[in-house]
């Protein structure tokens, strides 16, 4: 005699495993879970904000921001030491009382 | 029960201790059962739920009520959840590749499985293949098919926590159950 009448059809058995899939999911966090959030909260600052992002706390993430963004603002030129004044090399703004043509 | 979670939030933002311990006590296992079924690990979904209550904690000052408090808690699980799986995959891969570097001498990479799809047959290893591929749906249809066949929730809840329409999730878990039937189809025992 032929068992294909109690054998389940495809989306029985597919039902079937579904059924499992929602019967297996029913676990609980370990006991005294308050106690544990608890204590993450107590090792918290109060505010959940930082006024900081924390890579900005890293003084090499900072100083390179800092030097991104004198290069961007162009006072790089701040940074080198100046030359010497020689009456050859001199700007015009160095002798201010320099005769102009009429 | 509306007015109930509307009383828990007023004491919540007057900062109650007792009323946090009671959202605690309440929504614990089902943030923490939210959780496992997207990591599958205790340690994670444990780690996760506990994120999940410090940050209700800490921003609940500014939860205006929009969605319920559940959808809210269920929203804050599922996005710290998949938030947490893509950083432990990147450390995965971060250290897969420095072990083919040989930065050091252990072997970090997961060992091939051999395992015959035929070996994976019966009962509970139908379910093993099930939720490996579960585990590799779109994130958005994961979301679906675990909050609906997992937690039970709703359409409507699900369209909530996913802050999209009842179509969507109809069309996400179509397409999610499509994928799964695909691949498990093969290995069940009558077909």
């Amino acid at each position: 005699m032929s068992d294909s009448a109690f054998r389940p059809t495809p989306e029985q058995e597919w039902e079937d495993l579904v059924r499992q899939l929602h019967d297996q999911a029913q676990g609980q966090p370990r006991p005294f879970f308050y106690n544990r959030v608890s204590a993450r909260l107590a090792g918290r600052p109060t505010t959940p904000g930082r006024a900081v992002p924390v890579w900005m706390r890293r003084p090499a993430y900072a100083a390179l921001l800092g030097v991104i963004m004198l290069v961007l603002s162009g006072d790089v030129g701040a940074l080198r030491p100046a030359p010497a004044a020689t009456p050859a090399t001199a700007p015009a703004a160095a002798s201010p009382l320099r005769s102009h043509p009429q | 029960m509306a007015d109930a979670e509307a009383d828990l939030v007023a004491q919540l933002q007057a900062g109650s201790e007792v009323a946090f311990r009671t959202l605690v006590t309440r929504y614990q296992d089902r943030v923490y059962r939210t959780a496992f079924s997207l990591l599958r690990t205790p340690e994670e979904a444990e780690d996760v739920a506990q994120e999940v209550f410090v940050e209700v904690y800490q921003t609940i000052a500014r939860f205006r009520g929009d969605a319920s408090l559940t959808t809210w808690l269920y929203r804050l699980t599922t996005s710290r959840a998949l938030k947490s799986r893509r950083k432990a995959q990147t450390k995965k891969r971060f250290a897969y590749f420095t072990s083919l570097l040989g930065f050091d001498n252990d072997v970090l990479h997961e060992p091939p499985d051999h395992a015959h799809p035929q070996a994976l047959l019966e009962g509970q290893q139908q379910l093993q293949l099930l939720l490996a591929h579960i585990a590799r749906l779109p994130d958005q249809q994961q979301v679906a098919f675990t909050l609906r066949h997992e937690q039970a929730l709703s359409y409507d809840e699900i369209a909530a926590v996913l802050q999209t329409t009842v179509p969507a999730v109809e069309s996400l878990l179509f397409r999610a159950r499509q994928t799964l039937r695909k691949h498990i189809q093969p290995h069940l025992r009558y077909v």
